[in-house]
């Protein structure tokens, strides 16, 4: 078998794991469903209703049971809220997260390798002092903070963007842009603190090996030795990096979705966790320990796209 | 110049533009009345419904039996009149003729009949505020009678609430378990669509009984959960109305700014409760003393920015039950520490107080530990949310719980429920025959003055013994763009939305 698909069969195991280690969270979790929905007003009748509706009176294996066998069919239940199906829900929140997520990354990336470059080929010139300097700011500075001082940057003082609201690509694409644009930026800004630093690093090394040498000795320009011989091989540890910030950005955008109001799946997620809506967690959930899979899936493709070298 | 920067250059114009665009491509909208929620409502139907941001949405969507003015005065609605029978028992509702639902069907008292039923049905969470209709009966098209089984003074003022919404019967039978979905009521706004966590979009009802209403295209719900996101929005024109306002901005609001704060009396209060059945607690004299302690002033002032009325009883000024027991004691140390040296405590003793996780109730925790210190009551502070605070107030596990209450427009509903022996809120656990009577005899009365007189008697035993300790009734605290007309202050702290135009 090959690695790769032996890689694609160890998704299934993995999902498994990951929804039962939440279902177990989510049951040890204080704090009664039938409660948090009813709230005060709740009367002893309505709570059994509710309770039998929602079919929490089972064990907890066969809750899971239920709902694994539900999965499998293709149906992750609905809200304990509105009865809503919960694919319903994921396949309106997925996109929006999807385009905040790869908006955020590509601003990131589009800062960051020019920068880094600007800053290994020039260690001790301006750019990197300048560089460095902007990327220890963005490592530092929360980014609902820097979210919020755009807001009152572009929204407020300038009135060149919306403050906060989500429009649907489909529907109004400019409204989309211009409601998107500050939260990416927010978000992506920090990681290409990260990855800026990464890229200055790993460029800077790759820049005294024994073959930039050669290339410099051949009489290559400056831009022809780093994009063309140096840029790829420094690479190899950006992308690695890359794909594990994916995880940690999915949770930044939680903070991210709720100072700009989108609706995407990291509000969602932890709006139902407060509001006890256990399905909705659980496919939620899922979907984000998808999206991380398929992302580290695709990183390791990636490698052997840009080093032949690294076996399939 | 540099020409290769030209291009870059027009980019950057043709982005600003694309922004300004937007931007004026929201202007062009203006008809739509944006209001800021910090909660996402659940389910829309009234029959399930169990917090504030969605009696937001209802009353938009529903009309009532009867509403209340901005006195709390309750006055007609889908009702245009009612008469009540010598012995309190008997309520006949004379209603609108030629209203219909939003569907096309007709409202009558047919339709009442429905809702009414509808609403005692076991899974409804109106089912206790509806519990003493024994008998509902179709006089006519447009007239219906309900018979209690009790006097119940406040029933009418039941039905200016969610228990008085009238859905559409078709839409409830057609839609079952989706209605929650698919409400379909009388109202000034039809319901078009939601994004969960984000939007509720509802469109103007073209056929609105009541005429030249409702003034707005359409309104638009948006989910802001903190609160300053929602003011930044108001700043920048996104949001028109923000149902809660920063405390800390009141007194900042620049003479030039673009929007003003509503800050007028709500119904609700805040506080914590006592657990009165287990140490320590249980001894009277304690309750004093903690009482007696708190500044209630300093916190209103410190916390809230004034935006508060420091109390002393569940009834604010917006309500006909306030009396003198609302203001709040002096605060007095050596009294507190006589009352805890009766109770065999003058080493003092310390208690958890559970709160809830917002950061103002945090704050007032904290004042509340440093007002107790010096009669050598040590406070512990611990934060639950409100699923974990309820299960506790009634397994009656805690020791003090900050729980606060949005306020209903009749006193009863804010008052019996909490303080009568094993009322359904009754978290304190408390009990006495003589404050159980009284409150059963001010629901029997329905001459308001003669009930306010009861209810002083009932505080009177109340502030002595002290089950919950009020601490302060929240305001209504509305941002409001100043392009907004047409804005009514209701003191139950729902957002009248017909009236609205900009």
């Amino acid at each position: 078998m090959s690695p790769l698909l032996k890689r694609i069969l160890l998704v299934i195991p993995t999902l498994l794991l990951v929804s039962m280690g939440i279902f177990s969270l989510l049951a040890i979790l204080p704090g009664d469903p039938v409660t948090a929905i009813l709230g005060l007003e709740a009367t002893p009748e309505a709570a059994l209703a509710l309770r039998a509706q929602l079919g929490l009176d089972d064990p907890l294996y066969l809750q899971y049971a239920h709902w694994l066998w539900g999965v499998l069919h293709g149906d992750l239940g609905r809200s304990f809220i509105d009865r809503t199906p919960v694919m319903d829900v994921l396949m309106q929140r997925l996109p929006v997260t999807i385009e905040l997520a790869v908006g955020s990354f590509a601003v990131g990336i589009l800062i960051a390798v020019p920068a880094g470059i600007m800053a290994a080929v020039r260690p001790r010139g301006i750019a990197n002092y300048v560089s460095t300097l902007v990327a220890l700011f963005g490592m530092s500075v929360p980014h609902f903070w820097l979210g919020m001082m755009f807001i009152i940057l572009f929204a407020v003082k300038l009135g060149w963007l919306p403050a906060s609201g989500y429009v649907p690509f489909t529907e109004d694409w400019r409204g989309n842009l211009a409601a998107m644009c500050m939260p990416m930026l927010a978000t992506g800004l920090r990681e290409s603190a990260i990855l800026m630093r990464m890229v200055r690093s790993s460029l800077l090394e790759v820049l005294n090996e024994d073959y930039i040498r050669t290339a410099f000795s051949k009489g290559l320009k400056d831009w022809q030795v780093v994009i063309g011989h140096a840029l790829r091989n420094a690479l190899i540890p950006v992308v690695t990096a890359s794909g594990l910030m994916v995880s940690v950005l999915l949770g930044g955008l939680v903070i991210t979705e709720s100072i700009f109001g989108i609706p995407g799946m990291g509000k969602m997620i932890v709006d139902a966790i407060f509001q006890r809506d256990y399905v909705m967690v659980q496919g939620g959930v899922l979907a984000a320990a998808l999206m991380v899979v398929i992302v580290n899936l695709v990183v390791d493709v990636l490698y052997t796209i840009i080093d032949p070298r690294i076996e399939k | 110049m540099n020409q290769s920067f030209l291009p870059l250059q027009r980019l950057f114009k043709q982005l600003v533009a694309a922004g300004l665009l937007t931007a004026t491509s929201y202007a062009a909208v203006a008809a739509t009345i944006n209001i800021s929620l910090d909660d996402d409502p659940g389910k829309l139907d009234p029959t399930q419904s169990s917090m504030i941001a969605e009696r937001m949405v209802y009353q938009s969507i529903f009309d009532k039996l009867v509403d209340l003015d901005e006195n709390g005065k309750i006055v007609p609605m889908l009702a245009q009149r009612w008469t009540i029978s010598d012995d309190q028992k008997t309520y006949t509702l004379y209603l609108q003729k030629g209203v219909k639902f939003q569907d096309g069907t007709p409202f009558n008292a047919k339709a009442v009949e429905f809702n009414l039923l509808r609403g005692q049905e076991k899974s409804s969470l109106r089912r206790n505020e509806l519990k003493y209709i024994k008998q509902i009966t179709v006089v006519d098209d447009s007239t219906v009678k309900l018979e209690l089984t009790t006097p119940f003074a406040p029933f009418m003022s039941i039905l200016t609430d969610r228990a008085g919404m009238m859905s559409s019967p078709d839409a409830v039978k057609k839609f079952g378990d989706d209605y929650v979905n698919n409400p379909v009521g009388t109202g000034p706004f039809i319901y078009k669509g939601r994004l969960k966590g984000a939007t509720i979009t509802l469109e103007k009802n073209p056929h609105y009984w009541q005429a030249g209403l409702p003034k707005a295209d359409g309104v638009t719900y948006k989910i802001m959960s903190d609160v300053n996101v929602a003011f930044n929005n108001l700043r920048s024109g996104q949001v028109d109305i923000t149902n809660r306002f920063p405390y800390k901005e009141i007194t900042n609001i620049e003479a030039g700014a673009k929007y003003a704060v509503i800050n007028k009396p709500s119904l609700g209060f805040r506080g914590f409760y006592l657990n009165t059945s287990k140490p320590p607690f249980d001894k009277k004299e304690v309750r004093e003393a903690v009482d007696i302690l708190i500044d209630r002033n300093a916190i209103a002032k410190v916390v809230y920015n004034g935006a508060v009325a420091a109390s002393h009883s569940p009834f604010s000024k917006a309500q006909f039950a306030h009396g003198d027991a609302d203001t709040p004691p002096k605060v007095d140390v050596a009294r507190a520490k006589a009352l805890l040296k009766a109770a065999g405590k003058e080493a003092g003793f310390s208690f958890k107080l559970t709160l809830p996780t917002t950061p103002y109730e945090s704050q007032v925790g904290q004042m509340i530990q440093g007002m107790l210190r010096p009669a050598g009551i040590t406070v512990t502070l611990e934060k639950a949310e409100l699923a974990t605070q309820i299960e506790s107030g009634k397994a009656g596990t805690y020791e003090g719980l900050f729980v606060g209450w949005s306020g209903r427009p009749d006193p009863d509903q804010n008052v019996y429920d909490f303080v009568v022996t094993n009322g359904s809120l009754n978290y304190s656990k408390y009990g006495t025959k003589e404050v159980d009577d009284l409150l059963q005899q001010a629901r029997l009365e329905g001459n308001e003055a003669k009930r306010k007189a009861v209810y002083d008697q009932a505080m009177q035993i109340l502030v002595k013994d002290v089950p919950y300790i009020y601490l302060n009734h929240d305001n209504v605290l509305f941002g409001i763009s100043k392009a907004v007309k047409g804005f009514r202050y209701v003191p139950d702290g729902v957002i009248r939305t017909a009236t609205l135009a900009k």
